[in-house]
């Protein structure tokens, strides 16, 4: 028993405030003391806890705790090994969604679902009064005031873009993913990542494709073999070149990136997007209509597109494990020859064979 | 070109029936190929190796006829299967972010954001604690990536690098510490740590003291109280007994006049910047015989610095901030 209050309470009011018991109670305890099972740190590196001896070794969530090196770094792994070992006490969690998921992991095409594409709210449109007449296809209805999309739509367009962005990747051609709003960067460079594509999600600088030259022609490009392995005896070849342009350009913005599609068009490059019920259908050859304001909307188109890069990629280089290539290489001769004039170096004002 | 599409067959086919119908025309070179028996040889660069070395061939075939009974012909060398490895087939970009405009800087921004997810569950200690990193000036960082970063992403860069380098220090990884190092100036300026000013054998404590434009130098030695200031008495060189109460004001407030001996010398700037330079120098140097008297003299106000300087005039006014009368017209 502990003596929690030695003077007797003078009021009601005093009885009703319920203070906590100061510390020094304790010590006011009528019980016998008790030695309990304090060790100091240093008598705990040395020798095991008494219980946790008693326990074999196997069974011991603690085994990895009490031996302590002496090492910081190893004793961090220790820690964090034995947390995880601690993981798997307690109840489970199944079926929750994880944000980060579909960037670890996002799905491939053929993971597509309706339910899925629910569940990310690929289905929200905008407001009916900022509509695009020319969505009014995609669109299967309005409820609250706002544009819903027909998510059967919105899987065939994705599918088809999928298969756009396996072809293309498997016939080596460059594919851009290019999403520009803010938080889209990870979803971008992932996808990117995947398809062994590039990626931009800063502000897309006018002019990269009409004006290569000047604002690209910095940038480093290497020549590769078919097996994408880099072949550094040309390097002095690609002094002179034109910059590189996209053979397919992947928006997950459209509305924000209206010059890159612009030069896009300009420059014959084909281009996939996401298409809200705002956004303008014929800027885009491969419009795919979703939400593209919410940001698990764009990471799982990326993710899916990404998904289907890698598999044209994969593809690419298996034809090229048989020796077949899927694409017109780039020749010596090419190569060699200035991109400009026509002429092989050291051949300037000579007749041209 | 038909032979690299797959389906293969077609293509042969059509070949053939054009092989068949030109079999009367003389060869062209781009049905050479039609013959072909493995895909591996698929090689377009012959087509132009035939063009530029028709001259020289011409020559060599020339040559082999005349030299044809005296000498041997040399075998072909071996035939090279690794053909397909060497052939060019792509140019590309280096990185995955050249069309950014800028690619080396923002794929060490990647580099550098993946390593801190990859490390963000180490412990990390106090900003203060942490140990202090001469990172590279915008210049030098500039030149390093070769781009021209704005200085907007680059101190964004320096957060990320900041918010590493917290990491506790015995516990950093090696992969860490290498992307770090990267990223520092040549020599470390903060490696050298000032040892604090003493009191010299001699019992000479030397101190500096700014005030205006005026630069003291005082050496403090235990003394009888006499002040000596460029080689001449005090009352020589300040005539006012206010600029002289005011260069030894240290010693007045905590009553040590006569107990130390004070040579100064004293250059720049007016007499009350010159008084004031020497109390604050012989305040320091007091210091660093009695470090005890900080507090005191702390509160006498001798041990602050004045760092205001007389204001720059400007155009379009008289003075610093004077403006000219103002004229009807």
């Amino acid at each position: 028993m502990i003596v929690r209050q030695l003077g007797v309470r003078q009021s009601r009011q005093l009885l009703a405030l319920s203070r906590r018991a100061p510390a020094s109670s304790r010590f006011f305890s009528s019980e016998i003391p008790v030695d309990t099972a304090i060790q100091t740190p240093t008598q705990e590196s040395i020798e095991p806890l008494p219980i946790a001896a008693s326990i074999p070794k196997a069974q011991n969530p603690l085994h990895e705790v009490v031996q302590v090196s002496q090492a910081p770094q190893g004793k961090w792994a220790q820690w964090e090994k034995s947390k995880s070992k601690f993981n798997s006490l307690g109840s489970l969690t199944k079926d929750a969604f994880d944000p980060e998921d579909v960037i670890r992991n996002p799905p491939s095409p053929s993971d597509i679902t309706l339910e899925l594409l629910l569940a990310s709210g690929t289905h929200l449109g905008h407001s009916t009064s900022r509509w695009n007449p020319q969505n009014s296809r995609y669109i299967f209805g309005v409820r609250e005031g706002v544009h819903i999309i027909a998510l059967d739509v919105t899987a065939a367009y994705l599918r088809r873009a999928a298969k756009v962005v396996e072809e293309v990747a498997a016939r080596g051609g460059i594919i851009l993913f290019a999403g520009t709003r803010k938080g889209q960067k990870r979803a971008v460079v992932r996808a990117a990542e995947l398809a062994g594509a590039y990626h931009i999600f800063e502000r897309w600088i006018p002019g990269s494709l009409t004006n290569g030259q000047q604002i690209l022609g910095h940038c480093e490009t290497k020549v590769v073999n078919a097996f994408d392995k880099e072949l550094p005896d040309f390097k002095q070849d690609l002094a002179d070149r034109p910059s590189v342009k996209p053979d397919l350009v992947i928006c997950l913005n459209p509305i924000e990136n209206v010059v890159l599609l612009h030069e896009c068009g300009l420059n014959n490059v084909p281009t996939i997007g996401i298409c809200d019920t705002d956004a303008d259908p014929t800027r885009l050859t491969y419009p795919i209509p979703a939400n593209d304001d919410s940001l698990r909307s764009t990471s799982l188109i990326a993710g899916v597109l990404g998904r289907a890069g890698q598999a044209g990629q994969a593809r690419r280089l298996k034809m090229a494990e048989e020796g077949k290539l899927t694409y017109e290489p780039i020749t010596v001769h090419e190569l060699k020859v200035d991109p400009f004039t026509g002429f092989m170096p050291g051949t300037e004002g000579q007749k041209k064979d | 070109m038909a032979r690299h599409t797959p389906n293969g067959i077609v293509q042969a086919m059509q070949s053939l029936r054009i092989s068949n119908s030109l079999a009367s025309r003389p060869n062209i070179p781009s049905l050479r190929y039609a013959t072909r028996k493995y895909a591996t040889e698929v090689q377009p660069e012959s087509a132009t190796e035939t063009v530029i070395a028709t001259e020289t061939e011409i020559q060599i075939e020339a040559e082999a006829e005349t030299s044809m009974k005296t000498q041997k012909v040399k075998a072909a060398p071996a035939i090279n299967f690794e053909k397909f490895n060497i052939a060019p087939a792509r140019i590309i970009p280096a990185s995955p972010s050249y069309f950014s405009g800028s690619p080396r800087f923002i794929d060490h921004v990647l580099r550098l954001e993946a390593l801190q997810a990859k490390f963000a569950h180490l412990p990390i200690v106090d900003a203060a604690e942490a140990p202090r990193m001469a990172w590279l000036k915008l210049a030098q960082f500039r030149d390093f990536v070769g781009e021209p970063v704005p200085v907007k992403k680059y101190k964004s860069l320096l957060k990320i690098l900041q918010s590493m380098n917290r990491i506790a220090p015995d516990m950093v990884p090696g992969e860490v510490r290498d992307s770090l190092a990267s990223f520092l100036r040549p020599g470390n300026p903060y490696s050298t740590q000032h040892s604090p000013r003493e009191v010299d054998e001699m019992g000479r404590a030397r101190a500096k003291g700014k005030r205006k434009e005026s630069t003291a130098v005082v050496q403090l030695v235990e003394g009888e109280g006499e002040v000596l200031v460029n080689g001449k008495s005090l009352v020589e060189v300040f005539q006012r007994l206010h600029d002289r109460e005011s260069a030894l004001w240290p010693l007045r407030c905590v009553d040590r006049l006569d107990k130390y001996n004070v040579w100064a010398t004293v250059h720049g700037g007016g007499v009350t910047g010159q008084a004031e330079a020497i109390t604050l120098a012989i305040a320091r140097a007091l210091l660093l015989h009695e470090p005890g008297l900080k507090s005191s003299l702390r509160k006498a106000g001798v041990i602050t610095v004045d760092a205001r300087r007389v204001e720059r005039k400007k155009a379009g006014h008289v003075k610093a901030r004077k403006m000219p009368t103002w004229v009807k017209r």
